[in-house]
């Protein structure tokens, strides 16, 4: 498909359209004309499945009044012979801010801004706006309407791509200089959302979870308002979003986990969301399948990079080679699975590649049908537009374009573009053809023969022996108007020749001017016409990637779906496991095995002792010489987490959950189970005192997000106290959001659990109410982040908390004493030592660096014989990570237990296996080899606790997720996969395809203290 | 353990007088070696590769005046005035903390407590040594490990400053000075900048644009500071240009800090076009690819920790715990530092650093070497310390066991230049404290 960007707007049917709407007064005699056009003797698409061969369609005032093969064409109407074209629909894209105002953003100021500085009786957060209707700020423009017309579409949808909740759409037609009456199709046609907080400036969200509890908390709201008997506030926001419930809800994604985490969101709230795809999707097609949700799908594709230099290249991680490979397979993917899909322009910088990107989609795969689905009848039927255009039926509208041929053969050709009945010819199919050998004749002598050649509609000339007398040889033909120039080498200067075609002839004659200003006499005749070459046909068969290629997770050391040893195939590759002839570390009473083979069945530890025999489809893996212990939790983490790790804008955060956003794909989970990791605790950060909901997950590299977590995993939130809750290390300017202070610390703790108890108290009461009784009143409303905190009370959730000098551990203690709740565990915990006796008393755990200091004030105190001291006084303790780097020797800081403080080897490995699991009440299925429980567990070269120790294998429920051999095989693959893909990139450059720069995407480590928006707070902990 | 250190103490009480035996929260620095001490029938690393099993190690005046085999040597106990039995038990050379803060900050997030990194960009003047802190908290939490001495390093700008190799126990800076400027710290530029237009959660580095500006303004301060270095009398005295005269002198080192391939090759380049006798690439996480022109012009790399992340998504996992191995197979002279986040409280895990890189390759005894005798050389310093040879500074330590690995790393010992250092610290004595109120002592 070509797109002449020579764009001839012949703008032949100007219909005065204000003329048509009655309300609006006339200047002059009125103009009104109701034209019937007849497009005759075409191949007409109607819709994606069926055509009707040598149609007839007519149309009248913007609307398809026949369309058939019996069509009777009134003797008024004006006929085009469209002998040998086709007529298809326009397109429709869904997704566009076509006509939008632009987003105006704030000044940035370093100062935190906690409330919305708008003015109005709007809601609390700005990053709120479902008020906005995009029907009301919509005014067409010209110059994006021919863009968007051009590459064949006529209707789009568009909203104001601002902030999470983004009001409603408008649906348009892209006659733009019909004025904006004219284009409207159907305002509130769908209400948008993201997870993108736009321009609003106000803190919260600062964070993905952020935004999602946002959503979550405010549909609560709504919901809580509607239903409020005698509101004593009014709220816009809340308004227009019980207002905007009953339309299509879309929210856009900007990776495919993105979507899985809305659809739950959704879920909640019995929304099915439609997802505007963020083009990676074809990553996790089971996931999204099970969203059941349709998507609008982006045809963006990666330009590929400049790979000449080795060294750079070796920037381009894994799955972004693979991604640029892939990428066009994506709504390919969509269609093999049977999910409803639109396409859109929406991403595209340059408009102008959409027809090649499509074009690469159909060559990956996509079926023509699903492609002219795609941009018809699917977005139309997602915007509820369907009635008016998508396809062509009688009554709907005259929204369609005229090609050469099957418009999704690459030489295709747009001709003209029809929108409301308005005519929009993009190539005038008229245009007389003048391609052909002539005989020029100037004044009776003969000059060389002329050459025209190349696209109708992109002429190129030459003269046939004339390369070595004539240069610059021009020709260009307006209407039948030629002009013809060429350089003649002899005579030193430039011949110029203006003439008329005569297309019966196939000659073309007239005046012109020679170098030296001699008027002269021409004549062109046709000698022979024009044929086109055919270009020797491509022998070579292109071999396509399909979804089997797909690497599961989409990162460096995934693996391809069918690979036994993928996460998914390994319960059919084995489904047991016998570690023979091992020494093992039980963590139970009996403490060490020697010589013994330890047989995991079905994902749990099932015998332990000697010569035991392996079963039928059994793994087996000799131990001797080797160590077998169970493996490593991580109780401090926050790694596989997407969009940040603190929701810090406020003291509380009680409603964000870590689980909302696990991201599987994070190269950190692979490099820590290579260093024993099984599980890990992911934690909100410890920006605010009450900090968000942790997920408890196993490292299930390969697995989707919902998979990662443990099942049974009890509920637990992060608190957090001292100098990243008051802000000690956040510079001058954040001194502002309560609470500064230790003191004020307290005071947070005292208010939220005191509200949460009230809250608790209001809930009980209404639900003593009798039916009609509730009727009468008002139910309280849900408030997700007391809720939380009434988990705590109620004992259904976990404190892990954040701590470091003594007072502010003790206060805490002393907080939860007189509120009647109970703190799990303390994490840092870096004065534990010196409140150890009280901890205890409290039945409080502990989990600490080994050996970190002195990285702040508050820890100067901190000492590495902590766990030891705490440990002896009788409290669990746990050593943890925090820190992607040292979660992958975590075995090495629990020896540090022996070097500070002189545990034995075994108490202190416990500080990195059975103690985590009894902090965050795991214990009784995870942390020691023992029949029945969980088969977690690490094969050791050595003595974990020594640093010449290394795990060969790390088991996670039964499944070896590591193995050091299996490792080695991966890398060989993976540069396998890479040489190829690098050698095809420059292929493709070498064809034309445009490429960029290598960049190297470096993941972004989270700690406690990492704030999305500010880079300054790396430092950990 | 504890019974067998308490008689040793007691002995040794009357040998060194203790002015002070309450501890008063910093040890007290030590006094000058007057007796002659040596050290029987331990194991003897010597931080070049080798081992001696059954070793005597004899020091008199601070410097090493005997080492040997016990087997080969015949001694006379008479002649010394204190024998230490250290059968069972290793001895080692003094580890050395190269491009370390240790001294020039104590606590991280408090900035009045951190004197390493000035303003301005080019600032070779900027010296380390009067900065360097004999009564910070810190090294004596290291030297308990083993980490004796310390290349106080300037950080920041383009031209850190001038660092100086100190002493971990002194009065004052005077006193703690082992090697007075001993080089120049040059932050290569980045050959990758960070996209700040990314969506957070993945950071976005693209080529840096003004990479080639960079270099050349660099470019054009060398040639300007060699230039300057040719004029004896300077009619107007330039402090940064001063500075810079060592380096083409060949009384000073540059340290090129630099991490990629490119920015490590180009470093080298660009060091010989401008006559730089001594070079050394500090960081060095590429180092490993750079091999070839690493050994070409003969340049030692002072090597990031080994307890790093892979620089890239697709690396080996355990890249950054063989690169160690990798160096050494290819015969390029490099010891491991400590310097990144936490660097100076994290130096007393030097060892450990150096012992994970012995479970992905190295010997023990390379390993070993990695944080005392090739530190040393790399350094420029060892004619006087990093390894135990006949004539060097007496600055070494006894560990129980292992050093390298955390459970056996136990120093109950450690002598710089034959002084010998109280090895208490503050977090002892807070351990100590507590152990008591709870009554929990180790028995």
């Amino acid at each position: 498909m070509k797109i002449n960007i020579l764009y001839l707007a012949l703008i032949l049917c100007a219909l005065n359209s204000q003329a048509q709407t009655s309300t609006f007064p006339v200047n002059g005699a009125t103009d009104n004309r109701h034209t019937i056009y007849a497009f005759t003797n075409a191949h007409i698409q109607t819709d994606p499945e069926v055509a009707i061969e040598n149609g007839i369609m007519l149309i009248q005032d913007g609307v398809i009044l026949e369309i058939g093969t019996a069509v009777k064409i009134p003797q008024s109407a004006i006929i085009y012979d469209l002998k040998g074209k086709c007529i298809y629909a326009s397109f429709i894209d869904s997704y566009t801010n076509y006509g939008m105002p632009e987003i105006k953003r704030g000044e940035w100021s370093p100062r935190p801004q906690t409330t919305s500085f708008r003015e109005g009786a709007f809601g609390w957060n700005e990053a709120l706006k479902p008020e906005t209707d995009a029907a009301k700020i919509f005014t067409s423009n010209i110059k994006d309407a021919e863009e968007l017309r051009n590459i064949g579409f006529g209707t789009v949808q568009s909203f104001n791509k601002d902030g999470i909740a983004r009001g409603t759409s408008v649906c348009v037609t892209l006659n733009a200089e019909d004025g904006d009456n004219a284009v409207m199709v159907k305002d509130k046609a769908t209400a948008c959302f993201s997870l993108d907080k736009g321009s609003s400036k106000q803190d919260y969200p600062s964070s993905a979870m952020g935004a999602i509890a946002l959503l979550r908390q405010t549909s609560y709201d709504a919901e809580w308002y509607r239903n409020e008997k005698n509101k004593k506030e009014f709220n816009i926001t809340l308004e227009a979003w019980n207002g905007n419930l009953s339309l299509p809800q879309i929210f856009e994604t900007t990776d495919k986990w993105n979507a899985v985490q809305a659809d739950k969101l959704g879920d909640e709230f019995k929304v099915q969301y439609i997802f505007k795809g963020s083009g990676n999707e074809y990553q996790r097609m089971t996931e999204m399948k099970n969203t059941s949700a349709k998507f609008i799908l982006p045809i963006n594709f990666p330009v590929g990079y400049e790979v000449e230099d080795p060294y750079d290249a070796e920037f381009i991680g894994y799955a972004e080679l693979k991604h640029w490979e892939l990428a066009p397979i994506n709504p390919v993917a969509f269609e093999k699975n049977n999910i409803k899909f639109a396409l859109t322009t929406s991403d595209l910088k340059d408009k102008n590649t959409f027809w090649e990107n499509l074009l690469k989609a159909i060559d990956y795969g996509l079926s023509e049908t699903e492609a002219l689905r795609s941009l018809t009848e699917t977005p139309a039927t997602l915007v509820g537009i369907y009635d008016k255009t998508g396809s062509l039926k009688k009554g709907k509208l005259a929204n369609f374009i005229i090609t050469n041929k099957n418009i999704f053969k690459d030489d295709a050709v747009i001709y003209e573009n029809w929108i409301k009945g308005h005519q929009y010819i993009l190539q005038d199919y008229n245009a007389i053809d003048i391609r052909g050998t002539y005989n020029l004749v100037i004044n009776t002598s003969a000059a060389p023969s002329l050459k025209i050649e190349g696209d109708q509609f992109k002429i190129k000339s030459n003269f046939m022996l004339g390369d070595s007398i004539t240069e610059n040889v021009n020709v260009s033909i307006i209407g039948s108007i030629v002009t013809i120039s060429y350089s003649n080498k002899t005579s030193d200067g430039t011949v110029r020749l203006s003439g008329i075609v005569n297309a019966t002839s196939k000659s073309m004659s007239g005046r012109g001017q020679l170098a030296n200003g001699t008027w002269v006499d021409w004549m062109a005749t046709q000698k022979s016409s024009f044929t086109e070459k055919i270009a020797d046909k491509d022998t070579t068969v292109n071999v396509y990637p399909t979804l089997d290629d797909v690497i599961y997770p989409f990162q460096a050391y995934g693996r391809k779906k069918k690979d036994p040893l993928a996460f998914e195939n390994i319960s059919t590759t084995y489904n047991s496991v016998l570690i023979k002839n091992t020494t093992v570390w039980t963590n139970e009473a009996d403490s060490i095995l020697s010589n013994t083979d330890v047989l995991i069945s079905n994902g749990k530890i099932s015998k332990i002792g000697k010569n035991i025999s392996a079963p039928t489809s059994c793994k087996v893996i000799d131990g001797t010489n080797k160590f077998l212990t169970p493996g490593i939790i991580d109780e401090h983490s926050h790694i596989a987490i997407s969009g940040g790790v603190n929701e810090g804008t406020q003291a509380s955060s009680a409603e964000v959950r870590i689980g909302d956003v696990i991201y599987p794909d994070d190269i950190q989970i692979y490099r820590q189970l290579a260093g024993g990791v099984i599980a890990s605790q992911l934690l909100h950060g410890s920006a605010n005192p009450i900090g968000g909901q942790s997920a408890i997950i196993k490292l299930r590299w390969g697995a989707a997000a919902e998979q990662m977590k443990i099942e049974l995993a009890p509920a637990f939130i992060k608190f957090a106290l001292g100098e990243n809750v008051k802000q000690s290390n956040w510079g001058d300017y954040n001194v502002s959001r309560f609470p500064q202070t230790r003191m004020g610390v307290e005071q947070v703790y005292y208010d939220h659990f005191i509200r949460a108890k009230e809250y608790n108290a209001g809930w009980e009461k209404y639900k003593a109410l009798s039916a009609s009784e509730k009727l009468k009143t008002n139910a309280p409303r849900r408030d997700l982040d007391l809720e939380a905190i009434a988990e705590i009370l109620s004992g259904k959730r976990n404190i892990t908390c954040h701590s470091y000098v003594q007072s502010e551990i003790a206060m805490l203690m002393h907080v939860s004493d007189s509120m009647g709740f109970k703190v799990n565990t303390f994490t840092h915990i870096l004065e534990g030592y010196k409140v150890a006796d009280i901890m205890k008393e409290h039945g409080i755990g502990g989990s600490s660096f080994s050996d970190w200091w002195a990285y702040k004030y508050e820890v100067k105190d901190a000492i590495p014989y902590n766990a030891a001291i705490m440990s002896r006084v009788g409290i669990v303790v746990a050593i943890n990570s925090d820190d992607a780097e040292m979660a992958r020797r975590l075995n090495q800081e629990a020896a540090k237990g022996i070097k500070y403080g002189g545990m034995s080897e075994r108490e202190a490995f416990k500080m990195v296996t059975l103690n985590p699991a009894k902090l965050l009440h795991l214990d009784q299925f995870m942390g020691s080899i023992k029949i029945g429980k969980d088969a977690d567990l690490v094969l050791w070269n050595g003595n974990p606790t020594s640093i010449y120790s290394k795990p060969e294998n790390t088991i996670v429920d039964g499944k070896i997720l590591f193995d050091l051999g299996d490792d080695l095989n991966l890398r060989k693959e993976m540069a396998v996969e890479k040489a190829r893909i690098i050698q095809k990139m420059m292929l493709k450059k070498g064809e034309g395809e445009s490429t960029q720069k290598p960049a190297w995407h470096k993941q972004r480590l989270w700690e406690c203290e990492d704030l999305i928006e500010d880079e300054n707070y790396l430092n950990a902990n | 353990m504890q019974t067998t250190m308490k008689k040793v103490f007691s002995i040794l009480i009357s040998i060194f007088c203790f002015t002070n035996l309450c501890f008063a929260q910093q040890p007290i620095p030590a006094k000058k070696q007057t007796k002659s001490i040596l050290l029987m029938n331990g194991t003897a690393h010597l931080g070049n590769g080798s081992v001696i099993q059954n070793s005597l190690v004899g020091f008199k005046d601070g410097k090493i005046t005997l080492i040997g085999d016990a087997k080969n040597v015949r001694i006379d106990k008479s002649q010394w005035d204190t024998t230490i039995n250290c059968f069972g038990k290793q001895i080692y050379p003094a580890i050395i903390a190269a491009n370390s803060t240790l001294g020039l900050t104590d606590l991280d997030a408090v900035r009045a407590t951190n004197d390493f990194n000035d303003v301005g960009d080019y600032n070779p003047h900027v010296r380390s040594q009067i900065a360097y802190n004999t009564d910070s908290k810190i090294p004596p939490t290291t030297r308990t490990n083993g980490v004796l001495i310390a290349q106080a390093t300037p950080r920041g700008g383009v031209i850190s400053g001038t660092s100086s190799i100190m002493s971990m126990d002194g009065w004052n800076w005077m006193d703690a000075t082992l090697k007075t400027d001993d080089g120049v710290h040059l932050n290569w530029p980045s050959y990758y900048s960070r996209n700040w237009n990314e969506n957070a959660g993945f950071g976005m580095y693209s080529q840096n644009k003004d990479y080639d500006g960079q270099k050349q303004v660099l470019d054009k301060f060398f040639a300007e500071s060699q230039a300057y270095s040719k004029l004896s009398n300077v009619s107007e005295k330039n402090l940064r240009l001063e500075a810079m005269r060592g380096l083409f002198s060949g009384t000073k080192n540059l340290y090129i800090h630099a991490e990629l391939l490119k920015e490590i090759t180009e470093a080298i380049t660009f060091s010989k076009k401008h006559g730089i006798a001594h070079v050394v690439i500090v960081g060095g996480s590429d180092s490993w690819k750079c091999i070839e022109i690493l050994k070409k012009n003969n340049i030692a790399v002072m090597l990031n920790r080994v307890h790093s992340l892979p620089l890239r998504d697709d690396d080996d996992i355990d890249q950054p715990y063989k690169t160690a191995a990798q160096l050494q197979e290819a015969g390029i002279l490099f010891c491991i530092q400590n310097a990144g986040d936490m660097e100076a409280a994290g130096a007393r895990n030097l060892p450990f650093q150096a012992g994970t890189a012995v479970a992905y390759g190295l010997t023990p005894e390379q390993a070993i070497a990695a944080i005392t005798g090739n530190t040393a050389k790399i350094l420029g310093i060892d004619n006087v310390m990093g390894t135990l040879e006949y004539g060097k500074d007496a600055s070494l330590f006894i560990s129980e066991g292992d050093v390298l690995d955390i459970k056996t790393n136990n120093v109950t010992y450690a002598f710089i230049q034959g002084k010998k250092l109280d090895l208490r610290n503050e977090q002892q004595e807070l351990y100590h404290r507590y152990e008591e109120k709870y009554g929990i002592k180790n028995k």
